[in-house]
């Protein structure tokens, strides 16, 4: 038996609507219930419904074998996982936002960057020897500007709204973020064939919707 | 930091037996080296970047001091040293603990962990390099582990011809390395392409199988450059005597296998265990080390991780 850790909230629909399509489906019934660890229909594949974050987590330690996650939460992470798709869905930008597009050349003694990335953050202003002070938040971080806890957020961005009615705009843009497929090492040694045809029925269906 | 507490206690040591036992049975010496020897040492073993993990501190005229992140440096600088006049070959093997810092994967890491090791020193070629995967096999056999097991094999030289001969700056190779490391199939796909010839190009192909023969033959038909291809000859020599024994459904070829190119020079190899996360033990053929000691000669170990496969059959025994 194989065990898919999915992130749940954004990817989750998503994510089983994909892996649906390429051959491992959830019944009705499953998918309405409430349990955290469920089976698929053939019996070969199990879920754990996990937070994003716990998704690296499961995986790295080989309690899952494979996982559904955004490059965000993996960047985050820094777990030692192979990367075998990048499953296109899901996507968004990982950006600095801030009151103005200026803020980052008027203020150069120290910023102060509010975010739930820290790495991220830490990784994209260490490279460029921007000196900063990073604010771990865990949500509405849109909100730190405005109270004046920071003077930049380092968050996701899908449409761009949450960002405008807070009076924040996008001053760089860090990455792209999509959801991958995840597999654990050892994983991919022990039970190479199971993870091998689901490696593979899932590139048929990315490759099919890219060519369609 | 972690406690062994009487059952558990008698089932780390049984392990530890069992390994010690087979090596004994093949002739390995056992060695006992320092725990505490200077950092230099260590630096010129496994290089910089290994070395750096390890804890380190002064003595009272200043001097740096590491606690030994691996035993592989001192048995080589040994053999090139205290042993230079000895006939060779020279087969050693040992159990201790060895310390590290900062994770490579958040799964396996832990300050203080015991390596079951052995090196083969002063022999090169097929037989040397089988006798070590026949060991590793042999070890794990005699274990009781009940679970499935697997030593994925590989030779660095094919990564590294191809490099080569795609002429790649530092940090181009770099990246190459960690995308085939990590079988980001598109990313990697994406950075060939940029490529100028055609081998580099197919490459990402059979970094992506896993498995036997069928690995090689992948290979064979995109590679052309002169180095890789004498490198998956010798990889095929050993996977023939490999079948040859019979345990061919213990082995598999992996050429995604390309985590430590600094270290090795030829063979590498992982072990893998149901019930572990990640790989329970590594190793391979080092033909530079013992040069950075003043006397060069091939060489050709592995060390199994005793705590990991102690951790195996804790859970495992909890479980029945």
């Amino acid at each position: 038996m194989i065990t898919i850790a999915i992130a749940k909230g954004r990817m989750q629909d998503d994510a089983l609507a994909l892996l649906a399509r390429a051959g491992v489906r959830l019944s009705e019934d499953a998918r309405n219930s409430r349990r955290l660890a469920i089976a698929d229909e053939s019996g070969d594949y199990r879920f754990i419904f996990v937070k994003p974050a716990d998704v690296p987590v499961y995986v790295e330690h080989g309690i899952a074998d494979c996982g559904v996650v955004g490059r965000d939460v993996l960047l985050e992470s820094q777990a030692d996982l192979l990367l075998p798709l990048d499953l296109g869905i899901a996507r968004c930008r990982i950006v600095v936002a801030g009151p103005d597009a200026e803020i980052m050349t008027r203020s150069l003694g120290m910023l102060r960057v509010a975010t739930k990335y820290s790495q991220i953050a830490n990784t994209h202003f260490g490279a460029r020897g921007i000196p900063v002070e990073i604010i771990q938040l865990s949500g509405s971080v849109e909100l730190a500007p405005a109270l004046g806890l920071a003077d930049l957020i380092v968050d996701l961005v899908e449409t761009g709204r949450t960002l405008r009615e807070n009076g924040l705009t996008v001053v760089e843009e860090i990455g792209e973020s999509t959801g991958r497929l995840v597999v654990n090492r050892a994983s991919y040694q022990l039970k190479s064939e199971p993870i091998t045809q689901l490696v593979q029925a899932l590139e048929t269906v990315l490759n099919g919707d890219a060519r369609a | 930091m972690r406690y062994y507490i009487g059952a558990e206690a008698r089932l780390r040591r049984t392990i530890e037996d069992t390994a010690m036992s087979v090596f004994e049975s093949w002739s390995y010496e056992e060695v006992i080296t320092p725990s505490v020897d200077y950092y230099d040492l260590f630096e010129q073993g496994m290089g910089h970047k290994e070395a750096q993990r390890g804890f380190r501190f002064t003595d009272n005229d200043g001097r740096l001091l590491a606690l030994r992140p691996d035993v592989t440096s001192s048995v080589a600088r040994m053999a090139a040293t205290l042993l230079a006049e000895r006939p060779r070959p020279l087969r050693f093997c040992y159990a201790a603990p060895v310390f590290r810092q900062q994770p490579q994967s958040h799964a396996e890491w832990r300050r203080e962990n015991t390596q079951l090791g052995c090196e083969l020193i002063g022999v090169n070629g097929k037989s040397a390099d089988l006798e070590v995967l026949r060991l590793a096999n042999e070890i794990l056999s005699r274990l009781d582990l009940q679970t499935t097991y697997c030593i994925t094999i590989n030779n660095v030289e094919i990564f590294n011809g191809v490099a080569a001969h795609l002429e790649l700056t530092t940090p181009a190779r770099e990246r190459l390395r960690r995308l085939i490391d990590t079988r980001e199939t598109a990313e990697l796909q994406r950075f060939l392409d940029s490529c100028s010839n055609s081998e580099g190009r197919a490459f990402s192909q059979p970094t992506q199988l896993t498995g036997s023969s069928e690995v090689i033959r992948a290979a064979r038909n995109v590679i052309t450059n002169s180095r890789s291809i004498a490198a998956l000859d010798s990889l095929e020599e050993l996977w023939t005597e490999i079948e040859s024994l019979g345990l061919a459904d213990r082995f598999e070829i992996d050429l995604s296998d390309v985590s430590s190119l600094d270290y090795y020079t030829g063979l590498s190899l992982r072990v893998f265990v149901d019930g572990a996360g990640t790989s329970v033990g590594r190793g391979g053929r080092y033909d530079g080390l013992t040069g950075n000691f003043g006397r060069a000669e091939p060489a050709v170990g592995f060390v199994l991780n005793l705590d990991a496969l102690t951790e195996v059959l804790v859970r495992r025994n909890a479980n029945v």
